[in-house]
């Protein structure tokens, strides 16, 4: 016991001292949602929309026209009175996009480079377009549609599914990078062989550095998260017990596959490496910025293989902002639990082993 | 000048060696640009978009001229397989008659479990109570569109249905003669920003992006890790013995590096031009300008944080710091001009968000500034100017005695 506390001290003295490790796990995810809640704040959100609208003197239902913009839940709407100044505005993102209307043709006008952002602004015209049209004509829409919410989670925006995305991230990193990182840089700088000539038993060191990241991730992703609820209002819903077991296996999952890693490569330093770059991939790959869905069938079918993608989701789940079904997230919490309890304590010691300098 | 292209040669050849540096400045990039065309290329096409989703007809009663026969008809042919073996809109999961309400919950269970994009309910008595609306007897009839706000996919699929939907509208105003096409409102789409009037294709559009993405990484981490390890490995002491003088060494590292910005530019440009068929030219003089200037501009921003970190470790932590946020904050993958005023100094101030918007309009694939355009140059040459400074009187090119 006396060699695990001391152990212990020693894991947290070395973390406390490494800075870069220390900016990975708690400033790097904190990087992370302060720069996507302010970018992503108001991406494709209709109701942050504004829209530049120019009726030409002799339109008739020019009025009606503005009457029905400022009842569609844009943000604002912008009269212009001259052609060219309504399309640089456009153009310089003055207003979104802009209608102009000359009587007969209802012109809509978008910035071609706002790529991103069009596909939600061409649905809003276009439903703005075809109400005008029965408008104009006199007639009543005789299909009303009714949108009834049917989940039990309310979310305001896609930064809601992207937040609990970095915490899952951090995870990743801060297991993958346990063994991969931290270890073969002790074994690198020779301090495991220093270890192993002591009584130490390697179950000892392993468990430290266990405990001393587990502590690390929950600060991480605690901090990251009530930074997205301070500094961006978001509201989450979160199921504590299941956050923490969540966390704790998904740890230790990614923790047995980071010693995969380290056992695969030649060099100690590559595993850090090669743990980064697969990171980096999974971070695009996983529908943490953007949904899988919309991704083309090959790439869904990869996503699904990676540990990210149903990381991601349980840590959404637990944080109130999507809906999964219990067996299925009580399978995937014993799956990284496994994955870890049997390939880290297991493997880790193969990486331990001076042997394998 | 043999020696210094000597050099040139060596940093080439060791960027090579370094699996790495092959990872983040080679790889990487073309990585990100695959699998962004990938994703965002084709957003919103049909045959591109595919969404599960269930229909209830309540309504069978009405017979197969009905109303609620033509809804559930439009969502069957959308959901039919198609002639070009593309992928159909929907794939339409339908009650059996009789079964509504057990059907719509099992339905509501697959919708909260995200399996589910969208469940469309035709309430019974739909079709007389849109006949009675012609007649001024009722105010049409409402049609259930369950989704989740959890979910973009059901989100997106419920603006779908309802575009849909709008479309039956107008049918069934025509077939009660409510609605007369030859008067109906003419919409025209227009695309600023292109002469063509088309929009532009997202290749095209991130395509510079990446470049410039590739042009920064290789500044930011290639140039003060090259020089820092190799000060703290005294490498570079072992350059001083010998005749070559830091000038020669820093214009032999300076053609490496360039050399390295062209073979990442080649191949970015290969793979976008004949893997997504890129269509943007970045041969007009501005261009080439533009793409010298921000290879320059990011060496010279490498040196500055060459200078300022005083180990090799320090100084990738300082890269790491600004990577992101001046990556971000650049409008390479997020536009930036809805910025908060406080962010907005950053982008300001910001060397990256000047190339990327000059690179951008000078390929033809933006037209609108949110920069002065006299500072697409000014900026960048001002960045050079001051980490040329910084550098020359602070960067230690060799290790403390």
């Amino acid at each position: 016991m006396r060699t695990f506390r001391a152990l212990l001290l020693t894991e947290i003295r070395n973390y406390s001292r490494d800075w870069a490790t220390l900016f990975f796990t708690l400033l790097f995810p904190l990087i992370f949602v302060l720069l996507f809640g302010v970018l992503m704040g108001g991406i494709g959100d209709i109701d942050q929309a504004v829209v530049g609208v120019l009726v030409t003197t002799d339109a008739d239902f020019g009025d009606e026209l503005i009457d029905l913009l400022l009842t569609s839940g844009v943000r604002s709407v912008k009269a212009y009175t001259d052609a060219s100044k309504l399309g640089g505005a456009v153009e310089d993102h003055v207003v979104d996009f802009g209608l102009r209307w000359d009587g007969s043709t209802l012109h809509t006008l978008y910035d071609a480079s706002r790529l991103q952002e069009n596909f939600a602004f061409q649905q809003l015209a276009e439903g703005i377009a075809a109400d005008f049209d029965l408008l104009r004509q006199g007639a009543m829409t005789p299909i009303q549609v009714q949108r009834i919410h049917a989940g039990d989670v309310e979310i305001t925006s896609w930064f809601h599914l992207v937040l609990p995305g970095i915490l899952a991230f951090s995870v990743l990193t801060a297991g993958l990078f346990a063994v991969s990182g931290h270890l073969t840089q002790m074994k690198e700088r020779s301090i495991l062989d220093r270890l192993l000539v002591t009584p130490m038993r390697p179950t000892a060191l392993l468990v430290a550095i266990a405990a001393v990241r587990l502590v690390i991730v929950f600060l991480s992703t605690l901090i990251t998260l009530f930074v997205g609820i301070l500094v961006f209002g978001m509201r989450f819903d979160v199921d504590w017990l299941r956050y923490c077991i969540f966390v704790v296996c998904a740890t230790f999952g990614t923790m047995g596959m980071g010693t995969v890693i380290a056992l695969l490569v030649k060099r100690p330093s590559s595993a850090g490496n090669i743990a980064n770059a697969m990171a980096m991939v999974m971070l695009f790959m996983a529908g943490v910025y953007f949904p899988i869905e919309f991704m083309p069938q090959s790439l869904q079918a990869a996503s699904r293989a990676m540990p990210l993608t149903h990381m991601a989701e349980a840590m959404r789940y637990v944080t109130g902002v999507q809906e999964m079904g219990d067996l299925r997230f009580w399978l995937t919490s014993m799956v990284f639990a496994i994955v870890g309890l049997v390939l880290f304590p297991l493997l880790a010691r193969y990486v331990v082993k001076p042997s394998r300098r | 000048m043999k020696d210094v292209l000597q050099l040139a040669r060596t940093h080439v050849v060791t960027a090579f060696r370094e699996r790495v540096t092959l990872f983040w400045f080679l790889i990487f990039p073309l990585f990100l640009l695959t699998i962004l065309t990938l994703i965002f290329g084709q957003l919103g096409q049909e045959a591109t978009i595919h969404f599960q989703i269930a229909l209830i007809n309540e309504d069978h009663a009405a017979g197969p001229e009905s109303f609620s026969a033509l809804i559930e008809s439009t969502f069957v042919r959308l959901s039919a397989p198609q002639e070009d073996s593309d992928m159909p809109l929907f794939d339409l999961h339908q009650a059996p008659q009789g079964e509504s309400a057990s059907f719509l919950e099992t339905e509501l269970s697959e919708l909260r479990r995200g399996d589910r994009a969208a469940i469309l309910v035709i309430p019974q008595g739909f079709h007389t109570s849109v006949r009675s609306s012609f007649g001024g007897e009722s105010s049409g009839h409402t049609l259930e569109l369950y989704m989740t706000d959890a979910s973009v996919t059901s989100e997106t699929a419920a603006g779908i249905i309802e575009q849909i939907l709008s479309g039956i509208n107008r049918e069934i105003l025509i077939r009660g003669n409510a609605y007369h096409t030859e008067q109906a409102v003419e919409i025209k789409t227009e695309w600023l920003g292109q002469q063509d009037g088309k929009g532009v294709s997202y290749v095209d559009f991130i395509l510079p992006a990446i470049i410039l993405m590739g042009f920064f990484t290789n500044g930011l981490f290639g140039v003060p890790g090259t020089l820092l390890f190799n000060r703290d490995r005294k490498v570079l002491h072992r350059y001083w013995v010998t005749p070559v003088t830091v000038p020669r060494y820093l214009t032999g590292f300076a053609l490496g590096h360039l050399a390295l910005c062209v073979l990442q530019f080649a191949l970015l440009y290969t793979l976008g031009r004949f893997a997504f068929q890129a269509n943007v030219s970045f041969s007009n003089p501005q261009t080439i300008l533009l793409l010298l200037l921000s290879a320059i501009t990011f060496m010279a921003f490498g040196l500055f944080i060459a200078a300022i970190a005083k180990t090799a470790n320090s100084g990738m932590a300082v890269a790491n710091i600004l990577n992101m946020p001046m990556m971000f904050l650049s409008g390479m993958f997020f536009p930036v001009a809805g910025l908060p005023t406080f962010i907005r100094i950053i982008v300001y101030a910001n060397p990256v968000s000047y190339l990327l918007e000059g690179l951008r309009k000078s390929v033809g694939v933006q037209t609108g500034t949110l920069m002065p355009v006299q500072l697409t140059y000014l900026v960048p040459l001002a960045w050079i100017l001051v980490s040329a400074m910084v550098a020359s009187r602070r960067l230690r090119w060799d290790v403390d005695p």
